[in-house]
């Protein structure tokens, strides 16, 4: 089918971060290729907006690893692209807060671990939540936008209600708490992550009401737990549709999780093709684009407009094939493969596990260090 | 309703553009991008320290329309942005 234009163009910038959160997205296994360089990232910027792109979102990873970041941001602006930089908070003090204003930043989504230090600083597997109120506060002095992202699952969930106040402490205009959705760490972690049917109950009765009650003053998005519904959610708005991912190394990505999840797709590269060229022609972002990829249930099925099959990564990581239905439909043949893993934790008179603390990529962690510190001490 | 000396700006972080693709004015904000028709494009341009009163006088030297309908489709207008929170009042 033809390519439609995209809208957004998540930017990767690194993998490294200073935390270590075992439900990041990340791959839990890394190329060990060198990250593009400032002056390749222009480039893929200037291309993105020749393609439609309008908006840009800076993550990893923690972004603030690259002291080039400002530079990026400055090229996103001279594009005319909307700049969000999604953060961590840490390494973040009040220099770069004006350094990254002044070249044009807009909006800066700041994440947390949880409502309490004990618990978040343990999730984080560092020292980063006061960091990231301090953060909070110098991004607002700042006068950058603020939203914050708040993981939820099993450890965190019933905080909800604290975590939302949270955000109102913090005079965020924007929350997003989005339930854990299993890919790279987290799918590793599934077994630690996944929150109770009890829990998913009642967190949802403490959005709904809190979105009521804060409607007009914090815009509250709640991402649902979706192995728990039983329609799947329409991942990217269609494969190859809107967004569109570069990851550190320059692989260009419909998903950021597709790389890692999809193993049978090849993926390109902006080092060796052009951003319009991927976007068009590639096989990675033609496989699923449209409805004609689709098997039944999908098929024949009056939502494939609304959920576009829900998502590739997720069929690929619970069926093994990627063109399959969205398992956690439950008119996919596989649903059996959902229910299974909910069974297992809410049957079960143990819910305890350990996780796995995400890793950085060994090449670059003494490097991350360093940034850090710098960054702190300035 | 929205008082005539109100003073309508965009909120923090949003920002009017020209979407290079279309040739439409659009609002973007994190996570959202919303497209304006040519009324809204003309309201938005003012809300730049304007009131709301001149912005109607401003839009009735440019559109040969009624000027109580002009000042209702302003008010709805502003006030429809300012549900989504992308316009505030001073």
């Amino acid at each position: 089918m033809t390519a439609p234009r995209p809208y957004a163009l998540l930017a990767e910038v690194t993998y490294r971060c200073p935390l270590h959160c075992p439900y990041c997205s990340n791959p839990t296994r890394l190329r060990s290729d060198r990250e593009l360089t400032t002056d390749e990232w222009g480039r893929v910027i200037r291309e993105a907006a020749g393609l439609g792109v309008l908006q840009i979102g800076f993550s990893g990873g923690e972004p603030l690893t690259r002291r080039d970041l400002a530079e990026l941001v400055h090229g996103a602006r001279q594009a005319r692209l909307y700049t969000n930089l999604i953060t961590s908070g840490v390494g973040l003090d009040e220099n770069r807060a004006h350094e990254l204003r002044d070249a044009g930043l807009d909006s800066v989504q700041l994440s947390f671990q949880s409502d309490h230090v004990d618990l978040a600083d343990e999730i984080a597997g560092a020292h980063a939540h006061q960091r990231k109120l301090d953060a909070a506060a110098i991004i607002r002095a700042a006068g950058i936008s603020l939203s914050l992202n708040f993981v939820i699952h099993r450890r965190n969930i019933d905080r909800l209600p604290q975590i939302i106040e949270l955000t109102e402490t913090l005079s965020a205009g924007r929350v997003e708490l989005a339930n854990v959705q299993f890919y790279g760490w987290a799918f590793l972690n599934r077994a630690a992550l996944l929150p109770t049917r009890e829990q998913v109950a009642r967190a949802r009765e403490v959005a709904t009401s809190a979105k009521r009650r804060l409607a007009g003053k914090i815009d509250i998005f709640y991402v649902l737990p979706d192995y728990y519904e039983t329609r799947p959610k329409p991942c990217l708005n269609g494969w190859g549709q809107r967004y569109l991912t570069v990851n550190p190394i320059g692989d260009v990505l419909p998903c950021p999780t597709a790389s890692s999840a999809i193993p049978d797709l090849r993926f390109e590269n902006v080092r060796e093709r052009r951003l319009d060229w991927i976007w068009r022609e590639s096989e990675s972002f033609n496989r699923f684009r449209g409805t004609e990829w689709m098997p039944e249930p999908c098929r024949s099925c009056p939502q494939k407009e609304i959920d576009f099959g829900g998502c590739r990564c997720q069929a690929a990581l619970l069926t093994g094939n990627a063109a399959n239905t969205d398992p956690v439909c439950t008119l996919s043949p596989n649903r059996a493969s959902v229910d299974a893993v909910l069974d297992d934790l809410n049957q079960s008179s143990s819910s305890s596990h350990d996780w796995t603390f995400r890793v950085n990529p060994k090449e670059d962690s003494r490097r991350t260090d360093i940034a850090i510190e710098h960054a702190q001490f300035q | 309703m929205i008082p005539d000396h109100a003073q309508p700006r965009l909120a923090g972080g949003v920002r009017l553009e020209i979407d290079g693709t279309t040739g439409k004015a659009v609002l973007l904000f994190p996570e959202g991008i919303l497209e304006l028709n040519e009324t809204a494009q003309e309201i938005v341009t003012r809300c730049d320290g304007h009131t709301l009163n001149e912005i109607v006088l401003g839009l009735a030297q440019e559109y040969d329309v009624d000027l109580e309908m002009l000042a209702a489709d302003v008010r709805e207008t502003l006030a429809d942005l300012e549900r989504r929170k992308l316009v505030e009042f001073a």
